[in-house]
């Protein structure tokens, strides 16, 4: 079936600067906002984008995110034409394997792509919280006649040297791209979102994959070859949130910035919402002592204590007594009366014991040693354990470090 | 053994909800934050592994229709059988226009659907029993005793309007009893088990008959030649038939017992998800003894309150022993206590509402006060 334009979403990463957070999971798997997962934000981005077709290549862990998306169906992208499809490696007549590197991965299933013979493959990755019209994108792509369209948005110069970096002529077309540079020319940022025209892209996978020194990866291989070629490169200027939740700063970041609209993230913006899969559970109960504040709250929870400036998921408990700042409780956590929770991620079924201390204020830390403490899913806590500021646990309680 | 059909009633108006009858079949009615009371039925027949349902509709069933689709939500979008509306399709009187008179009337309007029935067992239910029963346990019983028609009574001090009572004597049911001024006796939750083939022979004879009334022309004129027996349920089981009933019975789950109980993780109470965010609470909002749903907004005050999803309640203003529907906005400065605001209702600034205990104040859908 022919389709104009399809979307190929990269969600095999290990998510390896997550750490003890993502158990068993893939990173895009991860939850987000209190009731998210990262990967609604760009399957619902495609959905609202008018883009019923998309492939999810998966390699890491990928049986939470399979079945967390299963039909598509939380997106409206359980369509007969088209709809999501899960992509794992897979073994031909002469082999297979892993997913290289993200060029690879495209380069595997171009037989999927070829299926729908579409004009354009917008190539999304599964780590980043933003909201975005890819069809306003595309329209960039077809109206400036590029080969390649990336999506751009401007950065601090003092924070360029940490992004790839496009330096754009008078029409906003790419002359010049540079990873991570010592001395930026340009603070245009890739978001590492990029539109092709497929037939290009298809003949640009296969030499790369011809040529054996290549890592198979987008950003340092086919871009620079394509620029080599001088074929015409649009940048798409984005202006809005975007963040990439790669990190558990950046993960935490976000969270908090979800709390406050006025950062850009929005999530309550019914012109453009982001679909989910929900779990099944009453409405939060705030018990007669809670105090809840700045904070976000989900289904299923039971709240006694008190919460502030925190993200909370559904089926989380917080007892009498307890205290919760600055932290993002994933799924299922428990803390119990007397415990203090502060700058801290607790992954999912987390339980804190009775006046357990977790985290602390980065005042009351000697400069250089404080971080956010981060607690492994099921990571169980006695009575009265600590967990200083800046370590993670993982899921048997011992301290894991992050070498 | 073969499996349990579920046919589920919806076509009767209750005119004491008032406002918030006049817009919906009672079976959709919004209860405990999240819920329509037809997804605690629809639940525990899935729970008990049923995957065939018809619910009998007579008018008013948009809401109805709108909340259920395809059946998805509870597993009944199924290749072979699943969910089944049935409006009155089969009748060759004007019931189209008339609604039933009785419930075998309704049964006799989708005989053909009768007919399709694979089960050997059929559960009658009414739409808007909130209960979560063990339906598994009481089929069980119901073949175990032997029974003709298994009766589920409720087991506590509650009375219902328009309710049916039952005498009981070990086990067997000895007296039947509706439009009592002083109810005594086992209250009924409307919810009967018997064979498919018991129940095809009774809606046929009614038919030949013109009778047409479950209660008078099944159970009372036939407690002696068949075998009804009585199944007690003594948890929390709510048939909300007047504003009062509603309002008492929505405000029981901030009891953490009845919500232990009733939300049960051996049978969860499936529902129709929502896309809204989580739910925020400003930094100087208050939220106590309350149940708060999805995507609200919280920068006042709320207490002894149930609040469903994408609710705004706006900085100063309190909000005490109320319901909020989905949708609703509570303005700044606005006082509200003993209100039931139905869906998107919205009360403007420095605004004070109060009911009473006794009468909960019912604010109609999408009115601006």
């Amino acid at each position: 079936m022919k389709k104009e334009c399809i979307a190929m979403l990269l969600a095999g990463g290990q998510g390896s600067r997550l750490y003890v957070l993502t158990g068993d999971m893939a990173k895009p798997a991860v939850p987000f906002g209190g009731k998210y997962r990262i990967i609604d934000f760009p399957l619902s981005n495609c959905t609202n984008s008018g883009i019923d077709t998309v492939g999810v290549l998966t390699q890491y862990r990928p049986l939470e995110l399979n079945s967390y998306i299963g039909s598509g169906l939380p997106w409206d992208l359980d369509v007969s034409s088209g709809g999501v499809h899960i992509l794992p490696p897979y073994m031909g007549s002469k082999g297979g394997t892993w997913y290289k590197g993200t060029a690879n991965a495209i380069y595997q299933n171009i037989g999927f792509i070829d299926m729908y013979d579409p004009d354009y493959v917008v190539i999304l990755s599964g780590d980043h919280i933003y909201k975005m019209d890819y069809s306003k994108m595309v329209r960039r792509h077809k109206e400036s006649n590029a080969a390649c369209t990336i999506s751009v948005m401007e950065v601090p110069w003092d924070e360029a040297p940490r992004f790839g970096i496009m330096s754009v002529d008078g029409q906003d077309m790419i002359t010049e791209f540079a990873e991570k540079p010592k001395e930026p020319k340009s603070n245009l940022a890739s978001m590492g979102i990029y539109v092709f025209s497929w037939k290009i892209l298809r003949k640009y996978l296969t030499d790369d994959e011809a040529n054996p020194d290549s890592d198979n990866d987008f950003g340092k291989n086919i871009i620079p070859a394509m620029l080599g070629d001088n074929q015409r490169m649009a940048a798409y200027r984005f202006a809005g949130y975007w963040k990439d939740v790669g990190t558990l700063d950046s993960l935490w970041d976000a969270n908090m910035d979800m709390l406050s609209p006025e950062t850009g993230l929005d999530l309550r913006d019914d012109s453009w919402p982001i679909y989910v899969r929900s779990v099944n559970a009453p409405p939060a109960f705030l018990g007669r002592h809670a105090q809840v504040a700045h904070s976000a709250i989900n289904r299923g929870s039971i709240l006694e204590g008190t919460v502030e400036n925190s993200v909370l998921s559904s089926n989380v408990t917080v007892s009498e007594g307890a205290r919760v700042s600055y932290s993002v409780l994933l799924p299922g956590v428990t803390v119990e009366p007397g415990a203090v929770v502060e700058y801290a991620i607790l992954g999912e079924g987390a339980h804190v014991g009775r006046n357990c201390r977790v985290g602390g204020k980065p005042e009351d830390s000697d400069s250089g040693t404080w971080g956010l403490t981060v607690l492994a899913p099921g990571c169980t806590l006695e009575e009265g354990r600590e967990a200083r500021p800046g370590i993670m646990l993982g899921h048997n309680g011992e301290e894991v470090s992050k070498s | 053994m073969n499996g349990l059909h579920g046919i589920i009633f919806s076509y009767e108006r209750r005119g004491e909800l008032r406002e918030l009858g006049e817009i919906r079949s009672s079976a959709s009615i919004p209860f405990g934050g999240r819920y329509r009371a037809v997804d605690f039925p629809l639940s525990n027949l899935v729970d008990a592994g049923a995957t065939n349902v018809g619910i009998v509709l007579h008018g008013h069933y948009q809401s109805l229709l709108d909340h259920l689709g395809t059946g998805k939500d509870w597993d009944l979008s199924r290749k072979r059988g699943g969910l089944r509306m049935l409006p009155p399709f089969n009748s060759r009187q004007s019931w189209g226009i008339m609604p039933f008179r009785g419930k075998m009337e309704a049964l006799a309007g989708i005989r053909s659907y009768l007919d399709t029935i694979r089960q050997d067992y059929v559960a009658l239910m009414d739409g808007d029993l909130v209960a979560n029963l063990p339906l598994r346990d009481i089929l069980d019983s119901h073949v175990k005793t032997g029974a003709d028609i298994t009766v589920v009574c409720g087991n506590d001090s509650f009375a219902t309007s328009d309710g049916t009572y039952f005498e009981v004597r070990d086990g067997r049911i000895t007296e039947v009893l509706f439009n009592l001024h002083q109810p005594r006796g086992y209250r009924g939750l409307e919810v009967y088990i018997l064979s498919t083939k018991l129940l095809l022979e009774l809606v046929d004879e009614c038919a030949g008959k013109d009778k047409y009334n479950w209660r008078r022309d099944v159970l009372q004129a036939r407690k002696d030649t068949l075998n009804l027996r009585a199944y007690t349920w003594s948890g929390f089981a709510a048939q909300m038939r007047s504003v009062k009933e509603y309002y008492d019975r929505s405000m029981q789950l901030l009891d953490p017992a009845i919500r232990a109980e009733l939300f049960t993780p051996e049978r969860p109470i499936r529902a129709k998800g929502t896309d809204r965010t989580s739910t925020y609470v400003g930094p100087d909002g208050v939220c106590v003894n309350s149940l708060i749903s999805d995507g609200c907004r919280i920068d006042g005050t709320v207490e002894n309150s149930i609040v469903f999803s994408g609710v705004t309640v706006e900085a100063g203003a309190v909000v005490r022993d109320s319901v909020l529907f989905q949708g609703v906005s509570v303005r700044r400065n606005v006082n509200l206590s003993y209100v039931i605001a139905d869906k998107d209702v919205e009360v403007l600034a420095d605004r004070t509402l109060m009911g009473h205990a006794t009468y909960p104040l019912v604010l109609a859908k999408a009115s601006v006060v």
